[in-house]
């Protein structure tokens, strides 16, 4: 980390909250210490406590993202909002493109789908370019599905290979070992990781949009297909983005809670609180689409590659190794 | 032999998959948006020199090998194989050559090497950091390019190319780090 790269740093977030003002976004600022987060299992949280004078001490969790709070507000008749914070996850391998303290820049912006939020995701990456960014993490976007990208990539559908049954046998055919109790999802990501994601093409920003809907997460189904209203931004094959449509059934979201907390529970190292207490306060929340970006990870493309120990002032392992 | 999780895996771990050896080349983590976290391995058939991609969950837990590294001459090769010789026993080791690739720049008749065995079977040839080579093809310099930093490529004794400042010359000896190819100095005998 030099002075140069620190003040670049510091411009390309201003530019940031520049592009969300203009746009009639509200910035807000929400808690980073929270009694409660949504069960998420592929994610791993620092758990802290607050020591009480009184009673019994209250564990608290670092927020992975500012998500629960923004959707709060979202119900409550925010509008628009955005929000670059500090997020935490734990037991990931520190590495030029994971730090376990990050920043994230998060918004929802209402009445639109996930198409809505490429464009002006394409629009924000636009208005913040660096001389030294490289052509290949220059807008415009290039689209693919995730069927397109099977077909191309994989070479075979994945569509027609939903099941476990084909999935486990495409691994077999293509000599990627798998365990017997392996379920859907990592069948999937077994594939997705070998044969595709490192083939996807670089030369530009890519959006991969439409995941499979039997990755449960909070992204609404797109009626009629077995694909889910869900996108993420590649830029030189590291993962920028993530962006759904919001579900807003109430009724499913319940479910989601219900599913990931049995996963968690069962997989998680750092066992978490969740409640859905709060989804109760969520009968008015909007039809709208979240966007999440790896802020270090963002301005290290635009500043020329220069991985995430470039942009982030004092990198954990750089100050407890 | 035993177990290792994926996510404890390093480049240059050898791991055994469906009963066939193979070493780790490439390892990348990768968390996807949504999922558990995986081990993303390139690794190259030992018997072979095949490529294989996998990607396990880092909780997955892998055949370790266990080796040992035999201090050994090397011989020769036939074109398909490495011979070596056990320095202490003077037993012979051969190691097929196709999945070894570009080690014939690096192997010098009567040196020592790192042979790693596993049980009787010879797996690898661990070269040390950096390796000195004669000088046997070098064009002399260009009169006049005096431009500091200049570089020029010769060929060494083992056939290897190297990029090298243009002062070098023919019959010298250089200093080249093995993994980037790069040279390093020239050794003054």
């Amino acid at each position: 980390m030099n002075i140069q790269n620190i003040k670049c740093r510091s411009l390309i977030l201003k530019e940031i909250r520049e592009f969300f003002d203009n746009r009639g976004f509200l910035e807000v600022e929400t808690p980073l210490l929270s009694p409660h987060l949504i069960p998420e299992s592929s994610i791993e949280n620092f758990k802290t406590c607050l020591v009480s004078p009184y009673g019994d001490d209250i564990p608290l969790y670092l927020t992975p993202s500012p998500e629960i709070w923004m959707k709060q507000l979202l119900a409550q008749g925010s509008g628009d909002i955005y929000q670059i914070c500090k997020s935490f996850r734990n037991s990931e391998q520190i590495s030029p493109v994971h730090n376990p303290e990050f920043t994230m820049l998060e918004w929802y912006k209402t009445g639109i789908d996930s198409r809505g939020n490429i464009k002006i995701c394409e629009e924000m990456v636009n208005s913040i370019l660096q001389k030294e960014t490289a052509p290949e993490c220059r807008p415009p976007f290039r689209e693919i599905t995730m069927e397109e990208a099977f077909q191309e990539l994989a070479g075979f559908s994945l569509e027609e290979n939903i099941e476990i049954s084909d999935l486990s046998a495409r691994l077999d055919e293509n000599g990627i070992p798998r365990n017997k109790d392996d379920s859907w999802e990592i069948l999937f990501h077994k594939l997705f990781l070998t044969l595709v994601e490192p083939e996807l093409p670089t030369d530009r920003p890519l959006v991969l949009k439409d995941y499979p809907s039997r990755l449960v997460t909070l992204a609404s189904e797109k009626p009629g297909t077995p694909w889910s209203d869900r996108w993420e931004l590649y830029m030189r094959g590291v993962e920028i983005a993530n962006c759904y449509t919001e579900e807003t059934d109430l009724t499913k979201m319940r479910d989601y809670y219900r599913l990931e907390s049995i996963e968690k529970a069962a997989l998680a190292r750092v066992p978490v609180r969740s409640s859905e207490k709060w989804l109760d306060g969520m009968t008015d929340f909007p039809a709208c689409s979240g966007t999440a970006i790896g802020v270090d990870r963002l301005l290290s493309a635009l500043m020329g590659d220069i991985g995430i120990r470039g942009v982030i002032l004092f990198p954990l392992d750089d100050i407890i190794f | 032999m035993g177990q290792i999780k994926a996510g404890a895996v390093a480049k240059g771990t050898f791991l055994l998959e469906k009963e066939t050896p193979f070493i780790v080349v490439e390892r990348e983590f990768v968390n996807p948006g949504k999922g558990s976290a995986f081990a993303r391995l390139k690794l190259k058939n030992l018997r072979t020199g095949a490529v294989l991609k996998v990607t396990h969950k880092t909780q997955d837990a892998l055949e370790e090998i266990d080796v040992e590294d035999v201090s050994s001459q090397y011989l020769y090769s036939d074109g398909e194989s490495y011979h070596f010789m056990n320095a202490d026993t003077f037993d012979q080791y051969e190691i097929p050559m196709a999945s070894m690739e570009e080690m014939q720049y690096f192997l010098k008749e009567g040196e020592s090497y790192k042979v790693v065995r596993w049980g009787s079977e010879s797996l690898d040839i661990k070269l040390p950091p950096k390796m000195d080579f004669l000088v046997t093809e070098a064009e002399d310099a260009v009169k006049g390019d005096t431009v500091q930093g200049a570089t020029k490529y010769v060929k060494v004794e083992t056939g290897l190319t190297v990029k090298v400042p243009i002062f070098i010359k023919e019959g010298e000896t250089i200093r080249v780090n093995v993994e980037t190819k790069e040279y390093q100095e020239r050794i003054n005998n």
